[in-house]
C-alpha cells in the first residue's frame, strides 16, 4: 500500500505529531509492500491544490493535527475547505486520522475525532479510524519512559497497519491512556508542568517576571 | 504584574485544585448578572467569519443583528474577517514564553484580541462549511491564545488552561446552514465550541441559524 500522510500541524516537520507519524512510519515501512509519503499543510498553504492532487490521487490517507482550542487548527481546515470539490465522488481514498493535544488527557480529542470521522463520511470516505493521543506537548522533554511507551504504541499501530490495513482496537486504548486523569493525579501532574514545561521557557527567554502581563487589560 | 513569590504560585495551584473554579479570578462573578449588563449597557463584538462576498445575505443579517442590539443601547463593533490580514497561528508559543500575552504577528489580529477581551459578549458568525464553521474564523480563533495563559488548572476533573485576564466576554454562535447539515453536524459544532469555551473562560449562551430574525437573536443577547 501507497500510503499518504498529510501532517496538519502549523509547526511543519518539527512538530509533535511529526514525531508521532515518524513512529507509525516506521513500523508501517517494515511491513512488505508498504511505503508512506508525507506531505505537510504549513508547506502548502498558498498551494492547496498540490495536497488536494495528493488526495484525488491516494490510495489511502492518514490525515494528523494537533488540537488547536479544541479542534483542528484553521489552516487544516483551510485544506478541508479546499477538499470540498471532491465530495461524494467516487473512488475517494480510506482515510484515518492522528490527532494529539497538549493536555495529559486523550479525552479532549474525542470532539475532533467525531467531527473528523463525520468528514469521512461527507466526503464518501471509508474511514479506518482515528489514533488519539493527549500529553504531546514537548515530547522533547517529556521523560523517555513515557515518550518511549507512546512510541513504542505507535510502531505497533503502524506495523499492524501495514499488515492488516486496520488501526487495532486494543492498541489504540492502549495509546489513548490516560483517558482522564484523577483528581490526585491532576494535583501532581499541573505543577510539574506548569513548571518543567512553562517557566523553564520563560525563564530561558528572560521572560518570567512577563509570565502574568495583561497587555491588552480594558 | 511582577512575579508572584512563590507562596503566592502555590496558593494559586492549591485554589485551582480544590475550588476548580474561576472564583478567585472574579470571572463567573463578573459575568453572571445579566441586570447589570442591561443597567450599563454591553460591550459587544460580532466577529463575522463569513468568506464569502457572494454571501450578502449573511452579512446583512449581521448589520441588522448590530443594529437591533444598538437600539438596546449596547455598544456593538462588528469585525469583518474577510477583509481582515490573520496570519494562521504557527503554534510558536512566544506570546506564552517569550512576550506573553502577545503575538509575534503584527497583524489584524491585534486588533481583535483588544476588541475581545473588552467585550461582555461575542458573537462569533459563519456559514457552515463542510460541517463546521469558517476555515476564516478558526483561523481567528487560533490567534486569540495570547488572552489565555499557558498555566493548567484542574477544571471540574479536567485539565485546561489558566485565565491571563480577569474578566472573559460570554459566547453566542451564529450559523448558516450549508445544504447537507444535519442534526448530528449542529451537535458536533456545538459540543466543540462548548469544549472551547472552557479554555477561553466563557460559556455558549447560545447556537442560532440565520433563518431565526436578527431581532430574536438580539433580544436573546440582551436577556442573556
Amino acid at each position: 500500500m501507497r500510503l499518504t500522510i498529510i501532517n496538519g500541524s502549523p509547526r511543519g516537520e518539527a512538530s509533535n505529531t511529526g514525531a508521532l507519524f515518524s513512529h507509525f512510519i516506521r513500523g508501517f515501512e517494515e511491513t512488505s509492500g508498504n511505503r508512506a509519503e508525507v506531505l505537510y499543510i504549513i508547506k502548502n498553504l498558498k498551494t492547496l491544490n498540490v495536497l488536494v492532487d495528493a488526495f484525488r490521487t491516494a490510495e489511502a490517507v492518514l490525515l494528523g493535527f494537533p488540537l488547536y482550542v479544541d479542534t483542528m487548527p484553521g489552516s487544516f481546515k483551510m485544506f478541508l475547505e479546499a477538499l470540498e470539490p471532491l465530495a461524494g465522488r467516487d473512488n475517494n481514498p480510506p482515510m484515518g486520522f492522528l490527532i494529539q493535544n497538549g493536555f495529559p488527557e486523550t479525552y479532549h480529542n474525542r470532539f475532533a475525532a467525531r467531527y473528523m470521522e463525520k468528514f469521512a463520511k461527507r466526503m464518501g470516505c471509508r474511514c479506518f479510524g482515528s489514533i488519539l493521543k493527549g500529553g504531546c506537548e514537548g515530547l522533547s522533554i517529556q521523560p523517555a519512559f513515557l515518550t518511549e511507551k507512546y512510541f513504542t504504541y505507535l510502531y505497533e499501530i503502524g506495523k499492524a497497519f501495514g499488515e492488516r490495513g486496520v488501526l487495532d482496537e486494543r492498541l489504540l486504548e492502549k495509546l489513548a491512556q490516560p483517558e482522564h486523569l484523577t483528581s490526585e493525579n491532576i494535583a501532581q501532574v499541573v505543577p510539574f508542568v506548569n513548571k518543567a514545561l512553562w517557566d523553564s521557557q520563560l525563564e530561558a527567554n528572560g521572560a518570567l517576571e512577563k509570565n502574568f502581563d495583561r497587555p491588552y487589560q480594558p | 504584574m511582577g512575579i508572584p513569590d512563590e507562596t503566592a504560585i502555590a496558593e494559586n495551584y492549591i485554589s485551582v485544585a480544590i475550588h476548580s473554579s474561576l472564583k478567585k479570578y472574579g470571572i463567573r462573578k463578573d459575568h453572571a448578572s445579566a441586570e447589570t449588563f442591561r443597567r450599563r449597557g454591553m460591550k459587544i463584538a460580532i466577529i463575522n467569519g463569513n468568506p464569502r462576498e457572494s454571501d450578502q445575505a449573511f452579512d446583512g443579517y449581521l448589520e441588522t443583528l448590530a443594529a437591533s442590539l444598538g437600539d438596546m443601547d449596547h455598544e456593538v463593533t462588528v469585525h469583518g474577517l474577510r477583509g481582515m490580514q490573520i496570519i494562521p497561528c504557527r503554534g510558536c508559543f512566544d506570546c506564552w514564553v517569550k512576550t506573553p500575552g502577545i503575538c509575534r504577528f503584527k497583524d489584524d489580529a491585534v486588533e481583535l484580541c483588544k476588541s475581545y477581551i473588552s467585550s461582555n459578549f461575542v458573537v462569533l458568525a459563519s456559514p457552515v462549511i463542510m460541517g463546521y464553521t469558517s476555515a476564516l474564523l478558526k483561523n481567528a480563533m487560533d490567534r486569540l491564545i495570547p488572552l489565555i495563559h499557558p498555566y493548567l488548572r484542574d477544571e471540574h476533573g479536567e485539565v485546561h488552561h489558566l485565565p491571563r485576564y480577569d474578566a472573559y466576554p460570554l459566547m453566542g454562535l451564529l450559523l448558516s446552514p450549508e445544504p447537507s447539515t444535519d442534526r448530528e453536524d449542529v451537535e458536533i459544532i456545538t459540543d466543540i465550541y462548548r469544549r472551547a469555551c472552557i479554555n477561553v473562560m466563557s460559556e455558549l449562551k447560545f447556537v442560532e441559524f440565520s433563518e431565526k430574525p436578527a431581532r430574536e437573536v438580539a433580544n436573546a443577547i440582551n436577556n442573556n
